[in-house]
């Protein structure tokens, strides 16, 4: 009989043994795979909304950071409007290499005029803008038109429709931009000129009309020129332009990111305490099960079994039981936390993106090593001391 | 056996989460309806997945009572292919047959969709298990 035939006979033996053991490798990978994909994801997706924003420096209405930052990941409507005449100012300042404004809008919720569910809309400068121009070159080469416009990787258009109805007014869906998992993902882009035009038809085509004011903006993205320094350049916004909030891009969604150290400092605390819980009760069960097995294993010996022979059969049986309960409970947790995430994203208050079908399989791998390692440590020390016993001692006790 | 005992009990909990949670889950246990112009209000579909759901519950933890009790191999097996089936239409439910609301902020979309599906997968995958271990059981005599 081979050594893992053998073992898989003492665990089909002993129901209670392997299923508690069985039980702590479920719990202890998929709580670890769980927390790794969500601090990596919300991690990931912060840092893809600050590249796909691409700035340097936003500059946002005194006040009216955090209202920004929230529409930009989480969706929440925002009204921060500021003078288009902010653009020019800010132009001026040494240092800046090119300026474009954007302004954030908001489409209706349940309304006949309006195909879609809530989302922002961004208005953009194309004259300016240096944020979606990278993606249009390759993608679409002649930029957008009148009508036109990009959408996050979540904005499509409706079932047996043609077009995106906002406001009464026809858009037509270009293209969609990657996933950042952020709201972005649900935000529409399209030029100054379609938004007036938006504004115009709304005003009697849709139940409400489109907010739109000419001359405001939401926001002014900055790009700093080669060997300026962010920060001076920042600083000097704040000081020549009045009534703007200069956020540095490594500054930009400090409030979510301090949210995340502290879901990471707790996340990281639960998974430290389940998983010495587990190791220990592991190493108690197995522990307990040495002891109750030593005539066995004296047996064994007496047949010529060799005290690493012994070992080995110890540790196998402990490698098997955290084979089988770490893969289904990885399994688990993957498929849990991609069936859950818009309600972890509410949660936590964070957005989170969900990996690549190749970094998931990574991170599995990953999880079935660490529970593979951690039971068999767990099982190592009673086993060792059961497979030093002289055979004659062990079935005489 | 002890594996079809198990299975037996954990097909009963999943009935009652697929019979329970979608109760306290749907936009009518919300407060939400959609509401016409004469003023009266229609139930939101997601409301009628959670009712398909409480419908589909009690055969699946008539299953898993049936499985627990049974000595034959055949039910056994019968019974488990029923289990397999069952969990299908329990996803099939939120997901094709009837779906939820849209509106990805609704707590139908966010919580009731995806516990539904859960449940169905386990419930599939336990009834999987179930029948691969009926296949290696020695009958018992009655």
């Amino acid at each position: 009989m081979s050594l893992g035939r053998l073992a898989w006979r003492n665990i089909s033996g002993s129901s209670f043994r392997s299923a508690v053991v069985f039980l702590c490798a479920l719990v202890v990978a998929g709580l670890a795979l769980s927390t790794v994909l969500i601090l990596r994801g919300a991690r990931d997706s912060l840092r893809l909304a600050m590249d796909r924003l691409g700035a340097d420096i936003i500059v946002v209405p005194q006040g009216s950071e955090s209202k920004v930052e929230s529409a930009l990941l989480m969706g929440v409507p925002t009204s921060a409007s500021m003078g288009r005449e902010t653009v020019a100012k800010i132009a001026a300042i040494p240092g800046v290499a090119a300026v474009s404004p954007q302004l954030y809008l908001s489409s209706l919720s349940n309304a006949s005029c309006c195909s879609v569910p809530e989302m922002l809309m961004v208005a953009y400068d194309p004259q300016t803008d240096f944020t979606l121009r990278p993606w249009l070159q390759k993608n679409l080469p002649g930029g957008l038109k009148l009508g036109e416009a990009i959408g996050g990787t979540y904005v499509f258009v409706p079932k047996g429709e043609q077009n995106i109805k906002l406001y009464g007014y026809f858009v037509t869906l270009k293209g969609n931009l990657e996933p950042t998992g952020t709201n972005l993902d649900r935000t529409m882009f399209f030029t100054f000129d379609t938004a007036r035009d938006m504004a115009r038809i709304s005003q009697t085509l849709a139940e409400k009309p489109l907010a739109y004011t000419p001359n405001i903006i939401s926001s002014v993205l900055v790009k700093v020129a080669p060997g300026e320094n962010a920060h001076d350049v920042a600083v000097q916004i704040f000081k020549d332009v009045p009534g703007v909030t200069p956020i540095e891009s490594p500054n930009l969604f400090l409030a979510f990111r301090k949210q995340i150290t502290g879901l990471l400092g707790a996340m990281l605390a639960v998974l430290a305490i389940t998983t010495v819980l587990s190791l220990v009760l592991v190493g108690l069960v197995f522990s307990m099960a040495a002891n109750e097995r030593r005539r066995e294993m004296g047996v064994l010996r007496a047949l010529g079994g060799t005290r690493n022979f012994v070992f080995r059969i110890l540790l196998a049986e402990a490698a098997l039981l955290a084979l089988a309960g770490a893969v289904p409970g990885l399994l688990l947790a993957a498929f849990s936390v991609y069936l859950f995430r818009s309600l972890i994203v509410r949660s936590i208050g964070v957005p989170f993106l969900y990996p690549s079908p190749l970094a998931l399989l990574a991170l599995i791998l990953g999880g079935v090593i660490l529970a593979l390692a951690g039971v068999t440590l767990a099982a190592s020390l009673p086993a060792y001391r059961i497979s030093r016993l002289d055979a004659a001692v062990a079935m005489r006790e | 056996m002890t594996i079809i005992k198990v299975a037996a009990v954990l097909i009963v909990v999943m009935a009652l989460v697929i019979a329970i949670v979608p109760q306290f889950t749907d936009c009518q246990s919300q407060g939400r309806a959609i509401e016409l112009a004469n003023g009266k209000t229609v139930a939101m579909k997601c409301h009628w997945t959670a009712t398909a759901e409480l419908a589909l519950a009690i055969p699946i933890a008539a299953v898993g009572i049936l499985l627990g009790f049974s000595r034959r191999k055949e039910s056994m097996r019968n019974l488990s292919i029923l289990g397999i089936v069952l969990g299908a239409v329990a996803i099939l439910v939120p997901t094709t047959l009837i779906g939820v609301c849209a509106s990805p902020d609704m707590l139908c979309n966010s919580v009731m969709r995806p516990l539904l599906i859960l449940m169905g997968v386990l419930l599939v995958v336990i009834s999987v298990i179930s029948l691969i271990a009926s296949r290696r059981i020695t009958e018992q005599p009655a």
